[in-house]
């Protein structure tokens, strides 16, 4: 993998494990320093150890917090060049039984997440004329999938936001999204362990947090890509 | 109650879209309930969920059964991503994309009894995203993700679909001119230009769109999203 230049920041939220976490270790390989944000610090202090990084502790949700560690990161680790919005939680809960709490943590964590990173980033981004930003959206955004309303409009929803912030801050900065199909995190279902489930992808098997950490990374640094949606899905999903 | 007409609830009814889709339906024998936000014997804040299950409810209390919903509201507001106040930016997401969820989980039960249908108006912006447009893009674009996840839960019972629109000439266009700086022909002739049948939409044109995905002749449509746009986006 190609090395950045200049040593730069790049910011990660939910990178405590799973993808954040292998997006993290990519990205330290690349040169970048890495600021590790999750709502589990000491998952963060792990993972920032272990990349040579930095942790935070934030709920991306909140709009006073996530502001606040930019504002430290930016202070204390230097310029953000990349900011990954990752952060997400998966629940499967059928219609009649999604509570209003439940639709507005869906809605909170992982739009919300995403809106608060970018409103944050953007500004210091702006001011330096250089920023990429790349929001994890998921497989499910592009197909649907049954008892997952509330994640999968959440998702859906943050395809919206990245297409519409990829127009109004070009040529500045870059915004895209990825859109990962089944991958092996913590927070697959066991349902979608089995064989049966694992035979219906096209690819045979669950991706690796790794290979979608690559493909964000990938996308981070593509210097002619905005407003893309990727997806690594196995075949999942295929437009 | 079999041989009633069918009821269609369409939420944000006194709108220039909304107003044609009631048109439409009527004209195609359905009792139609008119949502607004203001005033009238189904008026709501949608944002609420309280208050979108409460319209849901005196609606069927009403007309005793449910057949249609569809879900027009839509609250806008235009500012950059850093600058828009956020509040503001809440308030349009809840009121599109939240109240489209609270709405359709609050009839679900009821289209289910009727073999009913939800058609969700989403917008070629939430299709394409739109520059200073985050708050409303995202809650059409989850609007999308909405349909497609409901389409697949509510199946066999209930057909969910989506309208994604162009331009359409609507009081709203003088809200897009003042904003632009522009005279409302100026506002037209800009976006007619970008659009390659060059002119913007009527508001029949769309709700032809709408009742037809609420009507029989649309019995294999579900999880579908039509874009009656002008030609304007071809990619899909």
């Amino acid at each position: 993998m190609e090395r950045v230049i200049e040593p730069s920041v790049a910011l990660v939220t939910g990178a405590a494990s799973g993808i954040g976490r292998a997006t993290a270790h990519r990205l330290a390989e690349a040169g970048y320093v890495v600021a590790v944000i999750d709502i589990d610090g000491r998952g963060a202090e792990a993972v920032a150890r272990t990349v040579d990084g930095r942790a935070f502790t934030a709920d991306v949700a909140d709009t006073e917090a996530v502001t606040q560690v930019v504002h430290e990161i930016e202070t204390r680790l230097g310029p953000i060049g990349l900011a990954i919005s990752n952060a997400g939680v998966y629940d499967e809960v059928p219609l009649g039984s999604v509570t209003d709490e439940h639709w507005q943590r869906m809605l909170r964590v992982h739009l919300g997440g995403a809106f608060n990173v970018c409103r944050a980033v953007v500004p210091p981004m702006r001011r330096r004329s250089t920023g990429s930003i790349v929001l994890v959206s998921s497989e499910l955004a592009l197909a649907g999938s049954p008892r997952a309303s509330a994640y999968v409009a959440a998702k859906a929803a943050l395809l919206g936001l990245g297409r519409s912030l990829a127009r109004e801050l070009a040529p500045t900065i870059r915004v895209n999204v990825v859109a990962p199909g089944p991958v092996d995190t913590p927070l697959l279902l066991d349902r979608e362990r089995t064989p049966q489930a694992i035979g219906t992808i096209p690819m045979g098997r669950l991706g690796r947090p790794e290979e979608i950490g690559e493909a964000i990374v990938h996308l981070a640094i593509a210097q002619f890509t905005t407003g893309a949606v990727y997806s690594p899905n196995g075949g999942t999903v295929i437009q | 109650m079999n041989d009633a007409a069918p009821v269609a609830l369409v939420t944000g009814a006194a709108g220039g879209l909304g107003r044609a889709i009631v048109a439409a339906l009527e004209t195609d024998r359905m009792s139609v309930a008119g949502g607004t936000h203001h005033g009238g014997a189904f008026a709501a804040d949608l944002s609420d969920p309280g208050q979108a299950r409460d319209l849901i409810e005196r609606v069927v209390a009403r007309y005793g059964r449910l057949d249609v919903l569809v879900v027009n509201h839509a609250a806008m507001t235009m500012a950059p991503i850093d600058e828009h106040p956020v509040d503001d930016w809440w308030r349009v997401v809840d009121t599109n994309l939240s109240g489209a969820f609270y709405l359709a989980q609050a009839a679900a039960p009821h289209l289910a009894r009727a073999a009913g249908a939800i058609v969700f108006i989403s917008s070629e912006w939430g299709v394409t995203g739109w520059p200073e447009a985050s708050a409303y893009a995202a809650s059409k674009a989850g609007i999308i993700g909405l349909t497609k996840a409901l389409a697949l839960e509510l199946a066999p019972d209930v057909r969910v679909n989506a309208v994604a629109p162009g331009i359409i000439d609507t009081p709203q266009l003088e809200v897009d001119a003042a904003a632009a700086g522009l005279s409302l022909e100026e506002m037209k002739a800009t976006y007619a230009a970008e659009t390659p049948l060059r002119r913007i939409a009527t508001p029949g044109e769309i709700a032809a769109t709408v009742s037809f995905l609420a009507s029989p002749g649309a019995s294999f449509y579900t999880g579908q999203v039509l874009r009656p746009n002008g030609g304007v986006t071809t990619a899909s």
